[in-house]
């Protein structure tokens, strides 16, 4: 048996009856790990960006389409990586007994290195189906605390990667020994892990995979069903806008740095050239939808208002409260031709959970930034 | 005496640390100045505790599962069988918040339009149908030719 078993004790060792704690099945499950967890990691950066963009950095408005991607794609990998996690620490538990305890200063931190790694990479997988759940057992904000112990996570591993590097490189170019025969359970093992992870995002991802819904019994969403054909994740209801957005005194304001401030009604919107088009909406909680919008574009209205070119835009909404109650066009954003103010989704006013009587709609962006109820857009 | 352990890089490690420490401090730093946000002792609670909860019930409670299914079942159907509880394991805990509706919301019904309970059976039918017709085709394949 190979090392997993060697450092064990004997003890120890004699009670882990399996043949797969050992290094061959470890390595396989690690390489398997850093992919998923690199690609989550990844992805989850890039909605950070999207969501918090630092002063360096403008998120840009093109491919229309990229966020359904990274985003299906960060919730795909996490998922996948749930039972990656689970057989991966089945495979080394020998190890957590081993006596004495580390063998030297440097394996005493590797071994350290292991508790912010095993710990965090369960609170990423168990916060993020918490999340996808709407399941928030905690008085923390999920986003931050997601955020933060995915770095924690992501130092461990690269201090495991660096230490694993050298085995795990000799387990992929090399066939096991003559010594240590092919192990036919551990083909069956990693063949049973492997298929789990794709059975469960398989059994996940209908929710932005349209074809594949009908099989994901445990999607959050399923396309084409809500108002007008298209989920919705907070409602008018939710927002304390029900009222409000159907007032018949609603006027829109254009202010800032503008030539002309603006007040405009619903009709007044109307009555101004009407460009439509195709865009998603794409929660970071994985689901998302094609939609056919129709509205103002934004360049045109600020335009008409005389606004400052190069600057941002603060987009906000009805919403009397809420973190997600604004968000702002960078450049990129409010000069694209898609970005929009629709009063209309899919050949229909929009309905009040939809963001009656406009909602800003853009190529993209997150969908906590496609702000509904819009009341006001303040040029910065 | 400096050695570690016989799968373990000296050199890798040394380079993961030097790499790696750095973004570990980068999280923990940045979740203590985001305090607002983060609760750090309850974050701290939250992580600790589930890395706990892998280590020393999880783990154990599938090596004790296990343990007793091997001494039931047939050597020969180990490996299909074992197949059946890990998955109906991993399915059980993914769909357990949404079967039990934690996040449900009363206004919306376009958030979790499904069957819960029923897909969750469905899939474990599946998954046992497969186990089922691994031990066949296991046993058709070990059979022994005159």
């Amino acid at each position: 048996m190979s090392s997993i078993g060697r450092a064990a004790s004997d003890g120890v060792r004699r009670r882990y009856d399996s043949d797969l704690h050992e290094t061959r099945t470890a390595a396989w499950l690690g390489i398997a790990l850093g992919v998923t967890f690199g690609l989550c990691f990844a992805t989850g950066l890039w909605s950070h960006l999207a969501q918090e963009p630092p002063t360096w950095f403008t998120y840009p408005a093109r491919p229309a389409g990229l966020y359904r991607i990274t985003q299906a794609v960060h919730v795909a990998s996490g998922t996948a990586a749930i039972p990656l996690l689970l057989a991966k620490i089945w495979t080394v538990h020998p190890k957590l007994f081993v006596w004495p305890p580390a063998s030297s200063v440097l394996n005493a931190v590797e071994r350290l290195a292991l508790l912010p790694l095993v710990a965090g990479g369960a609170f990423m997988l168990f916060s993020g189906i918490a999340n996808v759940a709407r399941w928030y057992p905690w008085s923390f904000f999920f986003p931050r605390a997601h955020f933060w112990v995915a770095w924690v996570t992501i130092g461990a591993l690269v201090v495991h990667v660096g230490a694993k590097s050298a085995a795990t490189w000799d387990v992929v170019r090399t066939r096991p020994p003559v010594a240590e025969p092919t192990n036919p359970n551990r083909r069956a093992f990693l063949g049973t892990v492997a298929a789990t992870s794709v059975g469960l995002v398989v059994a996940t991802i209908g929710g932005t995979v349209a074809w594949l819904s009908p099989v994901s019994v445990l999607a959050q969403r399923r396309p084409g069903q809500g108002p007008q054909g298209l989920p919705i994740n907070k409602t008018a209801y939710s927002a304390k806008v029900t009222d409000l957005a159907r007032r018949p005194d609603y006027r829109l304001q254009v202010v800032g740095n503008v030539d002309r401030p603006l007040r405009l009604s619903v009709d007044d919107l109307r009555a101004l050239p009407q460009h439509e088009a195709e865009l998603p909406i794409a929660c970071v909680e994985g689901w998302s939808q094609s939609a056919h919008w129709r509205g103002v574009r934004v360049r045109d209205l600020l335009d008409h208002a005389g606004a400052a070119d190069g600057t941002e835009v603060l987009v906000e909404s009805l919403q009397p409260s809420g973190r997600y109650r604004a968000s702002t066009l960078n450049h990129d954003h409010r000069t694209d031709p898609d970005t929009l103010l629709a009063l209309e989704l899919n050949g229909e006013p929009l309905h009040l959970d939809h963001g009656y009587p406009v909602r800003l709609v853009g190529p993209n962006r997150p969908g906590v930034l496609q702000t509904k109820w819009v009341s006001k857009l303040t040029v910065t | 005496m400096d050695e570690t352990e016989e799968t373990t890089s000296r050199t890798g490690l040394i380079i993961g640390l030097v790499l790696g420490l750095p973004i570990i401090a980068y999280g923990i730093g940045g979740a203590l100045v985001d305090a607002d946000d983060t609760s750090p002792r309850e974050l701290a609670t939250w992580v600790v505790g589930l890395g706990i909860l892998d280590d020393f019930v999880v783990i154990p409670a599938a090596l004790a599962v296990a343990w007793l299914a091997r001494r039931v079942i047939p050597r020969r159907a180990w490996p299909p069988v074992r197949a059946g509880l890990f998955a109906t394991a991993v399915l059980v805990a993914v769909a357990w918040p949404i079967v039990r509706g934690f996040g449900d919301d009363p206004h919306n019904p376009s958030l979790f339009p499904r069957n819960y309970t029923g897909g969750l059976l469905a899939a474990l039918a599946l998954v046992w149908l497969v186990v089922a017709a691994w031990l066949v085709v296991g046993r058709v394949r070990t059979e022994p030719r005159c």
